[in-house]
């Protein structure tokens, strides 16, 4: 059944259609059950081994409220240090503007060879592309993003890029890529990306990264990761680029710790990354080594319309772990690719429509709102409560013309999403009768009674035949008459305030 | 300019100058049991090497500066190193490693200021190509098994990053409970002048099937040497 509205502008690919393909995909699904029931497992054990996690997301929160709450200061502040340290600032307020600004640096430097460094802020306002047609060799360094380039292919995961790839896939494209035998070992693989990306790492010109976190306090770029890829990029090229959203800044040092204790241990596992670099402006005299330049582009990109929302701006506390999208059922079946943004799975749901548009505005209703998402994060996002916003944003009639947000394309419901909406309507209104309720109930419950084999109803005449070809239904319990009623009121009143 | 005038514009629009909910954000920490401090240290030093073995580091021990030299030997000989790269010391002058490596015909790389293309290029040729590079560490978390590397033009960030293969020493004294505590030791002026990169263990992937896979890009092996003059 058809429950998301098709929207009139949408691009070709919306969800709905590239998720029933991946629907189909038994391989898929069990390349991201694998991988993302690995992720869980590291994360539950890190989380066991160290008592102050919880303490630590709550100071997280806070401090992502109070700095989101001041950004225009915190961003004069960081801009100004950044400067002091030698670094040349330059605020998009598009991806267009940091394209461009980025592709005419290369070209004034006569940059022609590009590391890039795991970022999705670059994926975000598609630089690689940009940097290509300018005749710039564009190399993703890190292994994950390494593969899904050489597959001409879109990471599918914020921090697992090939996450959609078995070992199998990648010794497939490494052999028929990089013209070497056919191994299936992660390890082997993982020397022959080595060998290949220190060549280019040696050779480049220019490196480009995102990062983690912007220090307003000293001025200060944090990249965290495992590989070394990012400090490659930030160490050997003699221009380095940083591209950075603008709700990526936090006050101070001190700050930065309690991030660090969560970030980790919700993305992968660990208690710290491999790699934690503090990057704050170019070498200094007589150093052997980092960039002669060093350049930070803060994109906005629509970041200040989400936070002008109060319900939308919690969304940019986010700090890109990926943990959301491994917990989220849906990510779990469909993959990162089907929702055709840069960022997939819940948080990519709430984001992308403010980022992206198009027929990303639909990414809101791909959520069965279960609230995994919400427990797993290290900030503590209430994602389907901005889930629910969003939908109410795009179908609520609030100036009474019949139609949702202006701004967002017009929805056309189809036809079975009607049926459920007056079907719900119809169950609403029988709910508050409760003795119709109970009366319809028995009549349903003897009604089913001459399908039922042992307990269970296996087959009903069409239109009840989808459930059943799907899931058995318990034949429901006669009770008598009252019994609901003599039930034990401490039951009930608890229900609502345990958590 | 204007842009980004603009933006600031923007962004004090979309909060209306709503009141910033106040946080803390100093560390607490639990006071400390009084403990000696020789105690205390190897606490410090055994934690420390718990979390790198579980790193898949490679603890060398605890060890005075003779053994240090012999531990750095030892090393070499397992790789069956010709070059070596030597980072200028901190707290432990790396003069008797030098000797000792060159005594023993292995080649050594001294990193010291740098100010020409040339010479700059020269280095992180050798350092690209050097079988292992022996440098001390500003602080350790022990807490996480991580090592704290402030860079400097005599202790360039590339030590940790070119070579294959990395023996870290570290000075007893400065090994520090957890991450919070060596931010703030090390300090915020420091990080704005300097670049400084936190390592955890040896460079790792899990980027084919969430599998962990040891060395990608930086070294593949982590050796490390907690200094102690106690008894020297």
């Amino acid at each position: 059944m058809r429950l998301l509205p098709i929207f009139k502008r949408a691009a070709k690919k919306d969800f709905f259609t590239a998720s029933q393909a991946a629907v189909a995909d038994t391989g898929l699904r069990r390349k991201l059950e694998n991988a993302t029931g690995r992720h869980l497992e590291h994360v539950a054990a890190t989380r066991a081994e160290f008592p102050p996690y919880d303490s630590e997301r709550d100071t997280s929160r806070r401090i992502k409220e109070d700095a989101i709450a001041r950004l225009d200061d915190l961003l004069i502040q960081l801009k100004e240090n950044l400067e002091a340290n030698g670094c040349r600032v330059f605020v998009a307020a598009d991806a267009a503007e940091a394209r461009k600004y980025i592709v005419d640096l290369a070209r004034e430097r006569g940059a022609r060879r590009v590391v890039k460094g795991k970022s999705m802020a670059t994926e975000e306002i598609e630089l690689n592309a940009a940097l290509a047609a300018a005749g710039c060799e564009v190399v993703e360094t890190d292994l994950g993003e390494y593969i899904v380039q050489l597959r001409g292919e879109r990471p599918s995961h914020i921090i697992t890029p090939a996450i959609h790839l078995s070992k199998e896939d990648v010794g497939e494209l490494f052999h028929e890529k990089l013209d070497i035998p056919y191994t299936a070992e992660p390890e082997a693989l993982t020397a022959v990306a080595r060998e290949r990306l220190r060549e280019v790492f040696l050779a480049a010109d220019m490196g480009v990264t995102g990062a983690n976190f912007a220090i307003a306090e000293t001025g200060t770029l944090v990249l965290v990761e495992n590989e070394g890829n990012g400090r490659m990029s930030s160490t050997l090229p003699e221009i380095f680029v940083a591209v950075m959203g603008i709700e990526k800044v936090i006050p101070s040092m001190a700050d930065l710790s309690h991030f660090l204790e969560v970030l980790a241990r919700t993305a992968t596992g660990q208690k710290l990354t491999t790699y934690t670099n503090f990057v704050s402006g170019p070498r200094r005299a007589g150093e052997a080594d980092g960039p002669r330049e060093v350049h930070v582009v803060m994109i906005d990109n629509g970041r200040s319309a989400m936070l002008a929302d109060p319900v939308l701006r919690e969304a940019l506390y986010c700090l890109r772990c990926g943990a959301c999208l491994n917990v989220c059922p849906i990510y779990r079946r469909v993959g990162g690719h089907a929702y055709g943004s840069t960022y997939p799975g819940p948080i990519g749901s709430i984001v992308s429509p403010s980022l992206f548009g198009g027929a990303t505005a639909t990414l809101p209703f791909a959520s069965t709102l279960c609230g995994a998402c919400r427990e797993i994060c290290p900030v503590k996002i209430d994602i389907p409560r901005i889930l629910l916003h969003l939908r109410w944003k795009e179908t609520a009639d609030k100036d009474g013309t019949g139609k949702g947000d202006p701004a967002l394309p017009t929805p056309i419901w189809p036809r079975s999403a009607h049926r459920a909406r007056s079907g719900l309507k119809a169950f609403s209104r029988l709910a508050k009768h409760p003795l119709t309720m109970r009366v319809m109930g028995r009549i349903a419950a003897l009604a089913l009674w001459p399908f039922a084999r042992r307990g269970y109803v296996r087959w009903m005449p069409p239109p009840f035949g989808n459930w059943t070809s799907v899931r058995d239904f318990p034949v429901p319990r006669l009770r008598r008459w009252g019994k609901a009623r003599n039930r034990p009121r401490g039951v009930a009143a608890n229900n609502g305030t345990q958590a | 300019m204007a842009e980004f005038h603009k933006l600031i514009a923007n962004v004090r629009d979309a909060l209306e100058h709503h009141g910033a909910p106040a946080h803390n954000g100093t560390h607490h920490h639990a006071a400390a049991v009084p403990t000696a401090e020789a105690a205390r240290r190897s606490e410090l030093a055994s934690q420390f090497a718990r979390e790198l073995h579980a790193l898949g580091g490679h603890f060398l021990g605890i060890l005075s500066s003779k053994e240090t030299v012999a531990g750095v030997l030892e090393v070499a000989a397992g790789l069956n190193a010709r070059s070596v790269a030597v980072g200028a010391g901190i707290a432990n002058d790396p003069a008797p490693i030098v000797d000792a490596l060159e005594r023993a015909s292995i080649g050594v790389i001294r990193t010291a200021a740098i100010t020409d293309d040339p010479a700059r290029a020269e280095l992180r040729d050798k350092l690209a190509r050097c079988d292992f590079a022996v440098v001390e560490a500003d602080y350790a978390i022990a807490a996480t098994g991580t090592l704290a590397m402030l860079a400097t033009p005599e202790r360039p960030g590339s030590l940790t990053l070119l070579p294959p293969v990395n023996v870290i020493l570290v000075d007893a004294g400065r090994i520090l409970t957890d991450l919070a505590a060596v931010l703030a030791a090390i300090g915020a002026a420091s990080i704005a002048s300097h670049r400084l990169a936190l390592v955890t263990g040896p460079s790792r992937t899990a980027d084919i099937e969430k599998r962990i896979v040891v060395g990608v890009h930086g070294p593949r092996e982590v050796h490390v040497a907690v200094v102690w003059h106690g008894d020297d």
